[in-house]
């Protein structure tokens, strides 16, 4: 049973609202997104009602789904909606949020997608492109799954889709100043 | 010798897949007074009219029988092209091979083509005893009675007046305005209703081709179309309308006070009151039932503080008369009682409201200033759940259809709610939103994004008490979870019911109504504004849930059908109806008493044969007799019969198979 009428302000909603840049005020559940959703049959709790919870201001349960770290970006329904809600950005906002309120889904598999998000980020932190090579190394320490996908690594060789060499952009400082400013813009707002 | 030419259609495949028409035909031609027989694809298009014409004229014909569908579909048709060649419209006669014979009979074609060719022999034997026959006319009173002197009421009133066409409005309360009056704002465009709606109250009370009777009701309706007589009620108000200025000093000293039903009991009224300030007329009435002078004979402070001695407390009903050509019913609704649902807890819990409460609160004129409250203890409710429809399509409890506005009179209330009480928040319980009209799905959009109102999807199942507040408890189905609402206040959007003296009306009237008292029209599609009565129309609610545009719109098409009622000095009436032979008639009156139309009436014509006492004889009223035959049936000596099916037409008929 969900409880309402406690608060007068949904301030969860309002969080959502201000960092996607949509109002979720907007949907009226009719589904496209979610019969359009190549990934949804996965999610725990499908776009359309993600949206609902957010405006039912159901906090921790949006936390915990797993739907927002299964969204691929493909904005495949953003691109159908018929309300123009950027549906990505609202997923990536929940996202954002979860991690600044330090919310850690106990899902395995929500585990492994921030782990692989965080190292993502941190490749190009470092080298202004991804190093895939290094990627899958460092993501199956980290996952402790050290032998994963690694009989197609002879294969991927032979392909010449794993470069050997370390890839780094030209001016990977300039990128590296660029993650600082962000970061200092995130601390004062 | 007669001529006859018979026409026998396809009408695409609907006749012509079931029947073989080509043997038809060449069955039709065998029949002796046959001159003509042909088929057509389509006998009622145009080239198929012609085909009628041509032959009237080239094969000289004295009848002509259409074999196709039923004649209330195109009797008037053939019947034009008739006359467009130069014969008397009434040799027509239509066999109605398609409803009676290709549709009933889809499975066996043989038998259907022998029974159309037996339904032609039959239409052509009648039509050899078809006698030439002229229209009637029939005058007309050129003045419209409307009943109600809501929205509906008004704007057919003044449509009508307009067109310089007299109109009484018989209005059964103190003031016109009906439940518009009520309103505080009305959706999609939040006009205020009371702007919207005085200035045409007061047209009304001004216009000089509309006769205003209020605190009336109409309790007799005599005659027929064009030439009805009204008899309207005048209920004793016990002042005097013409000397009193309205100025209120008889209301501010009565000392009993009633539940005010114009602000739907949320407070009180005077025994003597006028129900809100716009009133129209502007005169207070006495309330019988409850001022104490009427009741006890003690009191009098009205009389004694009125300065114009308006007040007369030995007032009567008073009975006034009108000749009327047409009538505008415009009774509207009332809100339907949601005291079935228990698990709401109605009339347990004081903080349950409906709608119309609401709407009162939030009004400008309202008892409470527009502030919405608890009724419990006055406090101003942050968080008010609205339950959407209560009666509505719930055929366990309540009614099976939609009420149609209450989806809109919400998302209007979450806004009104939003703009009064700015830290609250809305709570909406619906199955489905209809919003189906210009500007309303934007209107529910613009109330849901404004607001930030939560829409659940689902019905309430239960209300409960806790500590001062009521839980509400649905399901929201778009998450598929039960969720409860911690709720200062409830409004139930309480489903749209007929006025409750609707089906006393109707049979007053002469009118048909459903079975949950609302009006039938005529036709839900083609006639929705006439009722099965000539020269009874429909607007508003009274016929179905309506809003104001719906509403409005359709006072004014009733407005049309009056005008063109009242276009000629005469109306026009098909002359199929009953004479009376005075030679066979003895005057047993039978006939009079089985008349449904109370169209006939007995006369004294003299004896004859050189005696000079009278003899009583039958006459009917051509005007009100619509040829329905129970006369006909009844009449002993055979004396009356009725043009267009005289006794000769049928026995020919009969003899025919």
């Amino acid at each position: 049973m969900i409880a309402l009428g406690q608060q007068i302000e949904n301030k969860f909603l309002t969080a959502v609202n201000r960092k996607s840049g949509s109002n979720i005020l907007e949907c009226y559940q009719c589904g496209k997104c979610v019969s359009t959703c190549p990934v949804s049959d996965f999610m725990d709790f499908p776009p359309r009602e993600i949206m609902q919870m957010v405006k039912l201001g159901m906090k921790e349960e949006t936390y915990m789904a797993n739907s927002m770290w299964f969204c691929l970006t493909c904005a495949a329904c953003s691109g159908r909606c018929p309300r123009e809600i950027d549906i990505p950005r609202v997923m990536e906002a929940i996202r954002h949020l979860a991690i600044e309120e330090n919310v850690n889904s106990d899902n395995p598999k929500v585990k492994q997608i921030r782990i692989f998000h965080e190292i993502f980020l941190d490749m190009i932190k470092h080298y202004g492109r991804n190093y895939e090579l290094r990627m899958m190394a460092e993501f199956n320490i980290r996952t402790r799954n050290l032998f994963k996908d690694m009989h197609l690594a002879p294969k991927a060789l032979l392909k010449g889709k794993i470069p050997l060499g370390h890839e780094k952009v030209k001016s990977a400082k300039a990128i590296q100043r660029m993650f600082r400013m962000a970061e200092k813009l995130e601390k004062t707002k | 010798m007669a001529r006859v030419g018979v026409f026998v259609c396809f009408c695409g495949a609907n006749i012509g897949d079931f029947v073989d028409v080509p043997a038809v035909v060449e069955e039709a031609k065998k029949i002796k007074e046959v001159k003509y027989a042909i088929d057509y694809k389509y006998v009622c298009s145009d080239p198929g009219q012609q085909m009628i014409r041509d032959a009237i004229v080239q094969q000289r014909l004295t009848s002509v029988v259409v074999a196709a569908c039923s004649p209330r579909m195109h009797e008037k048709t053939f019947r034009k092209a008739l006359s467009d060649a130069g014969m008397n419209p009434y040799l027509l006669e239509v066999a109605n091979i398609r409803e009676h014979s290709s549709w009933v009979h889809q499975k066996n074609k043989k038998a259907a083509t022998g029974k159309s060719s037996d339904l032609i022999r039959m239409a052509v034997a009648k039509s050899i005893a078809n006698e030439q026959l002229h229209e009637i006319s029939v005058p007309v009173t050129k003045r419209a009675l409307v009943i109600g002197g809501g929205i509906a009421g008004i704007q057919a009133a003044l449509d009508i007046a307009d067109a310089r066409i007299p109109v009484v409005l018989v209005e059964k309360s103190p003031s016109i305005g009906g439940k518009m009056a009520q309103l505080d704002e009305t959706f999609p465009t939040l006009d205020c209703s009371q702007c919207i709606l005085t200035p045409k109250m007061v047209d009304v009370a001004s216009h000089p081709f509309i006769e205003l009777l209020p605190y009336s009701e109409v309790i007799e309706l005599d005659g027929y179309v064009g030439n009805y007589k009204a008899k309207i009620k005048r209920k004793a108000s016990y002042v005097n309308f013409d000397t009193c200025t309205g100025c209120g000093a008889c209301w501010l000293k009565c000392p009993v006070k009633v539940p005010n039903e114009f602000n739907m009991g949320i407070d009180k009224r005077k025994a003597i009151y006028s129900p809100f300030p716009q009133a129209v007329p502007n005169k207070p009435v006495i309330d019988a039932e409850h001022c104490t002078m009427l009741i006890k004979g003690k009191c009098g402070i009205c009389a004694k503080v009125c300065e114009k001695g308006s007040i007369d407390y030995t007032m009567q009903d008073e009975i006034v008369e009108r000749e009327i050509g047409a009538v505008v019913v415009a009774t509207g609704y009332d809100l339907w009682d949601p005291k079935p649902y228990e698990e709401y807890g109605v009339g347990r819990f004081k903080d349950i409201i409906n709608s119309l409460e609401f709407e009162r609160m939030v009004s400008a004129n309202g008892p409470t200033g527009g502030v919405p409250v608890r009724p419990s203890d006055g406090k101003v409710p942050k968080n008010v759940v609205f339950i959407q429809c209560v009666g509505s399509r719930d055929e366990a409890k309540g009614i099976e259809y939609c009420s149609k506005i209450c989806c809109m009179y919400t998302a209007k209330h979450t806004l009104l709610l939003h703009h009064k009480v700015q830290d609250s928040h809305a709570y909406v319980f619906y199955m489905d939103i209809r919003a189906a009209g210009k500007g309303y799905e934007e209107f529910v959009k613009r109330a849901q994004v404004e607001t930030g109102a939560t829409y659940l999807r689902g019905r309430a199942s239960k209300i409960y008490k806790k500590g001062d507040k009521l839980m509400v408890q649905g399901e929201d189905a778009q998450i598929g979870q039960v969720v409860e609402v911690e709720a200062d206040l409830v409004v139930l959007a309480t489903a749209i019911y007929p006025y409750k003296d609707n089906p006393d009306l109707a049979r007053l009237l002469g009118i048909s109504y459903d079975k949950y008292g609302f009006l039938s029209e005529a036709h839900p599609k083609l006639r929705p504004v006439e009722t099965a009565k000539a020269g009874i129309f429909l607007a508003g609610c009274t016929q179905a849930p309506k809003d104001i545009p719906d509403s409005v719109a359709q006072a004014s098409a009733t407005a049309a059908k009056v005008c063109g009622l009242f276009a000629g000095d005469t109306m026009k009436k098909d002359p199929m109806i009953a004479h009376v032979n005075n030679e066979f008639c003895t005057g047993c009156q039978n006939c009079v008493n089985v008349c449904p139309y109370q169209a006939i009436v007995t006369e004294e014509i003299p004896l004859g044969y050189g005696f000079k006492e009278l003899r009583t004889v039958a006459k009917i009223n051509e005007g009100v007799c619509q040829g329905c035959g129970s006369c006909v049936a009844i009449c002993r000596s055979m004396a009356i019969d009725l043009a267009g099916f005289t006794d000769m037409q049928i026995i020919n008929e009969i003899v025919a198979i």
